[in-house]
């Protein structure tokens, strides 16, 4: 319970933390310090002066700060500066797309990291393990904008065998209800959902397969070395002397105590995963909240940078502080915030 | 003179020659530190190699392919770009750009990142506590996202990129090194000298930072990988180096244009930086290996 | 219920990757044309921009016009109108109206009656009249009509019955009837538009367009798609047309090449001039050409000092190679331009003077004027391909070179083209690498919105250069039809021009369509946008 309000009071702090950013943003952004924070362009003096008094610009900042605290917490987050809509949707449509891909390519990489990586780990230093662990080396190396273009290289234009850009082809119609794209498409009425669902999981491969690569490089990595330590752990010692098969030993003693440490690993990777995925977005035309960042940077959206980052580092961070409270919950043994390196 | 010897050996070696010792013994690890000083040795003395200047236009030789295609030629090694260039000098220039930016990055963060969680790890109380929750929270924010928020108020450029790397790479430091430091406080050696009299500064520059330098140098490796691929990474998305600035990042995001005709202006570029990022993490994970090997023999 | 069957529908499609039925699978694939463009319109309105993106995206897919360029020959043909009479004096215009021609059916609006004189009277108020309620909407920008003084020109639009509109004009124009038949002469509904001012957003006109073209509007995201179906009731008879049409906006031609290829769209706008000979290479793919009616140039911001200068204008225009220019960036697939006029214009001007290259006079030149070695510009290069420029930037890195070379450094701009022109516009520029695709064969469509004092405002002069000699020369080219008499007035303007320098002309460009041999119809028109009425898909 302690650890509940504990975590609750830091994941309050550092959003207050974020918005106070966010709020100063509009002043540091060239400009206009009402559009960036609005996203409004007014036509009129008069306009002007009524937007002002509204946002309480003309008074002291702390309460122009608790105004806009106010506002964010109330939905109104502004318009963009360039299409005139409201933030809020753009950015509920774009991010379950970042959240969607990030979240295949998080499960890609447990499914197979965590495996090998046991396999790894269970036969440490010989040719398997050394191989397996130059094999993660590599991939964990490639620059994830190079590998995905060379991924459309090979896949798409010289096999053919994945489409490059998009989450489904558009020709599907498909309406945004949850903004994951496969649920979306089951629960369409107006198309044809198998076609369409098979379609969107063609469109899922290559980016997947991008940000994915270099993630289970670092599951591997991780889970390999967890399970090389609890080998050396004397319990295992005296399991084996009880005579105990090595299936057991495994599923029993190994597996339990090398995955309880890779948790607060994973936190770290949120971050990777979502830059990753953040980048590849760009190059499969992915409608996610990267892509829309990079296009409001380049567009120079002001409105939609401020909101934009703050909602991207919420996300990130409630998942860390997530992850931490998890990992407490469950092993409340374990120093807090710990950390550790690939 | 005859000196009285306690141990067998002809000689002790250092923690530092043990480390060193077994860094050795891998081939791999010793490979990826010669390509790394390879890369070291391109990024200091590149430029003077290279047959041509990386910005020199030559409108005669557009899009010559690389020396080992059937039209190529050996006075271009890696052939033209677009405009002419001769891609090898570029990478060379390249590789000077983005590795040496990395380091010199990694190394202010290093800089602030020890001094600030120096000061974290020996203080204690409220203060401290309030700092290391509120920074361990927003070490999580993407690098990406802080460029582009620097990006946004001081506008693209090499400079203003490193600068959000940086201070993205610091939290990093701090961590590591404020919980390094806290471990070591509470060691007798430190409190020897603790007893002995020495301040705070004598207690940290004589006692704890030599034993931190592993520690920052395999953290350092971690980070300059990290740093190598954020420069790229922003020089491709031309939110960091801008043409013609020859940036690893942005020689790739040019090929792009001409990926069709001239796919070696694509692939060379990006071996390139995947060849330096591999070398810098074999290196990091050889010292980190035999650092291990050394603490458990 | 349902849904659990649609996720059993789901599984079963994972499994049997492979699994639907494939003449479905092929039937739904031909259902709609996939058109990879390369950039986000303004809006949905050409009224309002000039722009060949937001004309690509609306004018000929949502909207008609009162009359059309037959495609082959330049000459005006009717369209909405079904015929016209001039009168002797030339300043009464009258049109007799197509009839049962219906606007869209949308989810946000359904007509209650088909097109009349009406949506003319109101399509022409909004650009011309400033009381209408509508003017200010968007902006209240015209760029097209302002640049050409069109608005200014008319004295009246008077409706004669329900089917026949009399325009009135103050002076003499010869080009007004083709004016009224470029993309930006559209005809919206007058209807819908009353229908948003009682609803308090008129702003939704220019966003969820009405129009009586063959495609209505179904949804855009901005840097991602717009999204068209067939209007059924397309006057025309909408047979011939897709089932859906859609533009994936793709800002990076090496992606849309890409996408052409693997067949994720079906045609592309803009392939790059170094693709060219991919695109003919590859047999499932056609690239048709034609020579456009464009000019590419650069210009200098005239309002700054030194480019106020003549002289400094002349040494700069010196200090490039426009042939090396041509070599590098079009890939031979343009024409070095001399004057604003390509060949394919009657008035083209064959022995018109040009610059040469010639460094050594130039830095004497800049000498002369004062700039000092080391003299640091902007070069604005627009973000985007054009026919008239294929690669702005490579430009200005040939540029920032060749000035090097005369001690002048040059920085390079470039933002988002929507940022871009925004930015231009407020003339926040030294120098711009940019260009102009005509509307009509009309040299007056050169002239007057490049380079006329009128033309400053509204944002299509980039040299913001204002020469009353100039505006003079090409205000009395219009008031003839003897054509022997109006070139004779264009070649005092090319030298006028060729003496000042405002821009360097440097290139015409052909231009290029690539698509998918599946696509049937698809031709070049080198009067406006591109369109897609008429175009099928097949296996």
């Amino acid at each position: 319970m302690q650890i509940l309000i504990r975590y609750s009071t830091l994941f309050v702090l550092t959003l207050l933390v974020l918005a106070a950013l966010s709020f100063a943003l509009a002043y540091l952004f060239p400009g206009d310090v009402l559009v960036n924070l609005t996203g409004i362009t007014p036509h009129n003096e008069i306009q002007r002066e009524a937007l002002i008094r509204q946002y309480q610009l003309d008074e002291p900042y702390l309460f122009q700060f608790l105004y806009y605290v106010q506002q964010l917490l109330q939905g109104n987050w502004g318009y963009s500066f360039i299409s005139g809509l409201p933030l809020r949707d753009e950015i509920a449509v774009a991010m379950p797309a970042t959240i969607e891909l990030s979240t295949y390519a998080l499960l890609t990489a447990l499914f197979l990291g965590v495996p090998i990586g046991c396999y790894a780990g269970l036969k440490s230093y010989t040719k398997t393990d050394y191989t397996i662990n130059s094999l993660s080396m590599v991939s964990y190396s490639f620059p994830v904008f190079w590998i995905a273009l060379v991924f459309i290289l090979i896949f798409s234009l010289e096999l053919g065998i994945a489409p490059l850009s998009g989450r489904v082809s558009l020709l599907f119609d498909v309406p945004n209800v949850s903004g994951f794209v496969l649920i979306d498409i089951l629960l369409a009425d107006n198309i044809d959902s198998g076609l369409a669902f098979v379609d969107a999981l063609h469109h899922l491969i290559l980016p997947t397969a991008s940000i994915a690569l270099i993630s289970t490089a670092s599951m591997i990595r991780i889970t390999r070395r967890s399970v090389i330590d609890v080998l050396k752990s004397p319990y295992i010692a005296a399991a084996e002397s009880r005579g105990l098969s090595k299936r057991k030993i495994f599923f029993q003693h190994i597996l339990r105590n090398a995955l309880l440490p890779i948790l607060p690993l994973m936190a770290i990777q949120i971050t990777t995963l979502i830059t990753n995925a953040m980048i590849v977005e760009t190059l499969f035309s992915w409608p996610g909240i990267g892509n829309w960042l990079i296009q409001a940077i380049y567009q120079r959206d002001y409105p939609a940078l401020r909101v934009g980052m703050l909602a991207v580092a919420t996300v990130v961070i409630s998942f860390t502080i997530l992850i931490d409270l998890f990992n407490r919950l469950i092993d409340p043994s374990r120093e807090k915030y710990e950390r550790g390196a690939i | 003179m005859a000196q009285f010897n306690l141990y067998q050996e002809e000689s002790q070696p250092t923690p530092w020659q043990r480390t060193w010792q077994e860094f050795r013994a891998s081939h791999i690890a010793f490979t990826g530190f010669i390509v790394l000083g390879l890369f070291f040795f391109i990024s200091v003395f590149g430029p003077l190699v290279a047959p041509y200047d990386p910005l020199q236009q030559n409108i005669d030789a557009l899009l010559v392919p690389p020396s080992w295609e059937a039209n190529g030629t050996i006075s271009h090694l890696f052939g033209t770009d677009a405009l002419g260039r001769d891609v090898f000098s570029r990478i060379l220039a390249g590789c000077q750009v983005t590795f040496g930016s990395a380091i010199l990055l990694v190394l202010i963060a290093m800089l602030i990142g020890v001094s600030i969680g120096t000061v974290a790890g020996m203080t204690s109380g409220v203060r401290s506590s309030v700092i290391n929750h509120t920074l361990d929270a927003l070490m999580a924010i993407p690098t990406l996202l802080i460029a582009i928020i620097i990006v946004a108020i001081l506008g693209t450029g090499l400079v203003n990129s490193m600068w959000a790397i940086t201070l993205a790479l610091i939290p990093q430091f701090i961590h590591h090194t404020r919980s390094f430091v806290r471990t070591e406080m509470k060691k007798e050696y430190v409190l020897a000298s603790k007893l002995d009299g020495a301040n705070p500064q004598q207690l940290f520059f004589h006692s704890i930072l030599p034993n931190m330098i592993e520690m920052l140098v395999v953290q350092g490796s971690l980070a300059l990988s990290i740093a190598v691929i954020d420069i790229s990474a922003l020089g491709f998305l031309n939110l960091g180096a801008q043409p013609p600035l020859p940036e690893l990042g942005v020689i790739l995001a040019d090929g792009l244009d001409v990926a069709y005709i001239a796919p070696w202006n694509v692939a060379l570029p990006g071996l390139t930086i995947f060849l330096m990022v591999l070398a810098i993490n074999v290196v990091g994970d050889g010292l980190r290996s035999a650092l291990r090997k050394r603490l458990t023999h | 219920m349902q849904t659990g069957l649609r996720w059993l529908w789901g599984l079963a499609g994972m499994m049997l990757l492979q699994g639907c039925d494939k003449a479905e699978r092929e039937a739904f694939y031909q259902s709609g044309i996939i058109y990879c463009s390369e950039s986000n319109p303004v809006n949905f309105n050409p009224q309002t921009d000039t722009s060949s993106t937001t004309a690509d995206a609306t004018a000929h897919q949502l909207y008609n016009r009162l009359l059309n360029f037959d495609p082959d020959t330049g000459q005006v043909i009717p369209s909405l109108a079904s015929s016209w009479k001039v009168s002797d004096d030339g300043l009464v215009y009258t049109f007799q109206l197509e009839k049962n021609v219906a606007f869209h059916e949308t989810a946000y609006f359904t007509p209650s009656r088909p097109f009349n004189a009406d949506d003319v009277i109101f399509s022409i108020d909004r650009w011309r009249n400033d009381s209408n309620p509508y003017h200010p909407v968007s902006g209240g920008r015209y760029p097209y009509f302002e640049s050409l003084g069109i608005a200014d020109n008319i004295f009246e639009v008077r409706r004669i019955n329900g089917y026949r509109v009399e325009i009135i004009l103050k002076r003499e124009d010869s080009s007004f009837l083709a004016n009224l038949a470029t993309d930006f002469s559209v005809i919206l509904s007058a209807e819908y538009a009353d229908y948003l001012l009682s609803r308090g957003t008129p702003e939704r006109i220019d966003h969820y367009p009405i129009g009586t073209g063959p495609f209505k509007f179904v949804s855009y995201r901005k840097d991602h798609f717009i999204r068209f179906d067939k209007h059924e009731n397309y006057w025309h008879g909408a047979e011939g047309n897709s089932e859906h049409l859609i533009y994936d906006i793709t800002p990076k031609s090496s992606i849309r090449l890409a996408k052409l290829i693997t067949g994720e769209c079906d045609a592309i706008a803009f392939p790059a001039q170094t693709e060219l000979d991919i695109i003919v290479n590859r047999e499932e793919l056609t690239l048709s050409e034609k020579p456009g009616l464009n000019v590419g140039f650069w210009a200098f911001n005239t309002n700054r000092p030194p480019f106020n200068d003549p002289s400094v204008r002349r040494a700069l225009a010196l200090a490039i190679d426009k042939n090396t220019l041509l070599e590098a960036v079009y890939f031979e697939s343009a024409t070095r331009a001399k004057t604003l006029l390509p060949a394919a214009s009657w008035a083209f001007q064959s022995d018109a003077e040009d610059t040469g290259y010639n460094p050594v006079l130039a830095r004497k030149l800049l000498d002369e004027a004062g700039i000092e070695p080391g003299f640091t510009m902007t070069i604005w290069a627009m973000p985007v391909e054009r026919a008239y420029n294929p690669n702005a930037v490579k430009m200005a890195e040939l540029i920032q070179r060749y000035l090097s070379a005369v001690d002048i450094q040059v920085d390079i701009v470039t933002y988002d083209w929507t940022t871009f022109r925004r930015h231009l516009r407020e003339g926040l520029h030294d120098s711009v690498l940019i260009g102009w695709s005509a509307d009509n064969g009309d040299p007056d469509n050169f002239y007057r919105p490049l380079l006329s004092c009128g033309a400053i405002p509204s944002g299509t002069n980039r040299a913001r250069w204002c020469n009353r000699e100039y505006d003079q020369l090409i205000d009395e080219a219009l008031q003839t039809q003897d054509l022997v008499r109006r070139k004779a007035i264009y070649a005092e303007v090319n030298r006028l021009l060729y003496n000042e320098l405002p821009l360097v002309p440097i290139a015409h460009a052909y231009r290029y369509q690539a698509y998918r041999n599946n696509l049937k119809g698809m031709t070049i028109n080198p009067y406006g946008g591109v369109r897609f009425a008429g175009v099928t898909k097949s296996l």
